[in-house]
């Protein structure tokens, strides 16, 4: 296995995170964070981030809207 | 030729090109006939066509329309939330944005992306009305972004601990916060992060719903990450979180 480097590593975590590498990249990042300690935190503050924003950003429409639109819609024709 | 129809289409429909566009968009690659798209595009011009394939009509379009694009409406209402950072102008856009999609409907191709296509349409909708609505001093150019912003690169070069520090006190700051700093980033950046981050959309689609190439979705998802990991390191100082010492933040 040869590793693909911190820089590397580094410069593709947001991608990885995004799931927007090939997979031969994908792969390389996933051998690298396995045994690198440094880049593996960097990699959890960024799916902690993902993750909590997730969360925190759950939203359910008030009922006045959904009856706001379905009038609308019921109108729109 | 085709692109001679789409031009006439977007000067005649306005800003609902965005909607139209999806068509041409294979987002996954499962798609019908081109004529049928054709005759349909032309529909919303005026030329009304009688369709060999009879499209589904009043009551049948709005069934079906209100099986698969209203579940979407949580979702759009917690996008709409963090563009228009408030429920009344939230509550509005989500409306319009569901009136603009059910009249572009029968030129949606039914197996394509409907989230994205939905998207699509609230984003311009909110770029051509409500953020003209609302002039607020961070809602300048990207470049008079660069100053403040920028200082971010140095939480790259924290040490570990610091980073597991900070993951951890991310982890804990209360969901107010998250959102605080979300409404902190600069709108561009903003929309980059939510659209990536919170409903997963790929690069591509982002490019799509903002209009913009790829590599500036990824640039501006870069810079919109760094400044709430910013922010909310900010944040978790301040409620005496993080025990991360501020000085010793770049010496690593």
């Amino acid at each position: 296995m040869t590793d693909c480097g911190c820089d590397k590593a580094k410069a593709e975590l947001e991608e990885y995170l995004h799931r927007e590498l090939s997979p031969e990249d994908f792969q390389d990042i996933t051998d690298h964070l396995d045994h690198c300690e440094d880049c593996s935190t960097e990699h959890l503050v960024g799916l902690t981030l993902t993750m909590k924003m997730q969360k925190a950003c759950k939203e359910t429409a008030p009922e006045e809207l959904r009856a706001a639109i379905l009038a609308r819609l019921e109108n729109a024709r | 030729m085709l692109g001679a129809v789409l031009e006439r289409d977007t000067r005649v429909t306005g800003d609902l090109d965005w909607a139209l566009m999806s068509t041409e968009t294979p987002a996954q690659g499962d798609d019908t006939t081109g004529t049928e798209t054709r005759v349909e595009r032309d529909d919303t011009i005026g030329t009304e066509t009688p369709d060999a394939a009879a499209p589904l009509q009043g009551d049948e379009l709005r069934t079906l329309f209100e099986e698969q694009a209203l579940p979407y409406m949580d979702q759009l209402y917690a996008a709409a939330m963090r563009m228009t950072r408030n429920p009344a102008d939230a509550a509005d856009l989500v409306q319009e944005t569901f009136v603009k999609a059910f009249q572009a409907f029968k030129q949606f191709q039914q197996g394509t992306n409907l989230k994205a296509w939905l998207y699509r349409i609230q984003t311009n909708t909110f770029i051509n009305t409500y953020r003209k609505k609302q002039r607020d001093p961070f809602q300048g150019s990207i470049d008079e972004l660069e100053e403040w912003q920028v200082g971010g690169a140095e939480s790259i070069t924290q040490s570990m601990t610091t980073r597991s520090a900070e993951a951890e006190a991310i982890d804990h700051l209360p969901d107010s916060d998250v959102k605080e700093a979300l409404q902190a980033v600069p709108e561009d950046f903003r929309l980059a992060v939510y659209l990536a981050d919170v409903e997963g959309f790929s690069y591509q689609d982002i490019a799509d719903i903002m209009k913009t190439p790829v590599g500036t979705v990824m640039s501006r998802l870069h810079r919109g990450r760094r400044m709430l990991r910013e922010l909310l390191a900010d944040y978790a100082r301040e409620r005496g979180i993080v025990a991360a010492p501020t000085s010793s933040r770049s010496t690593k």
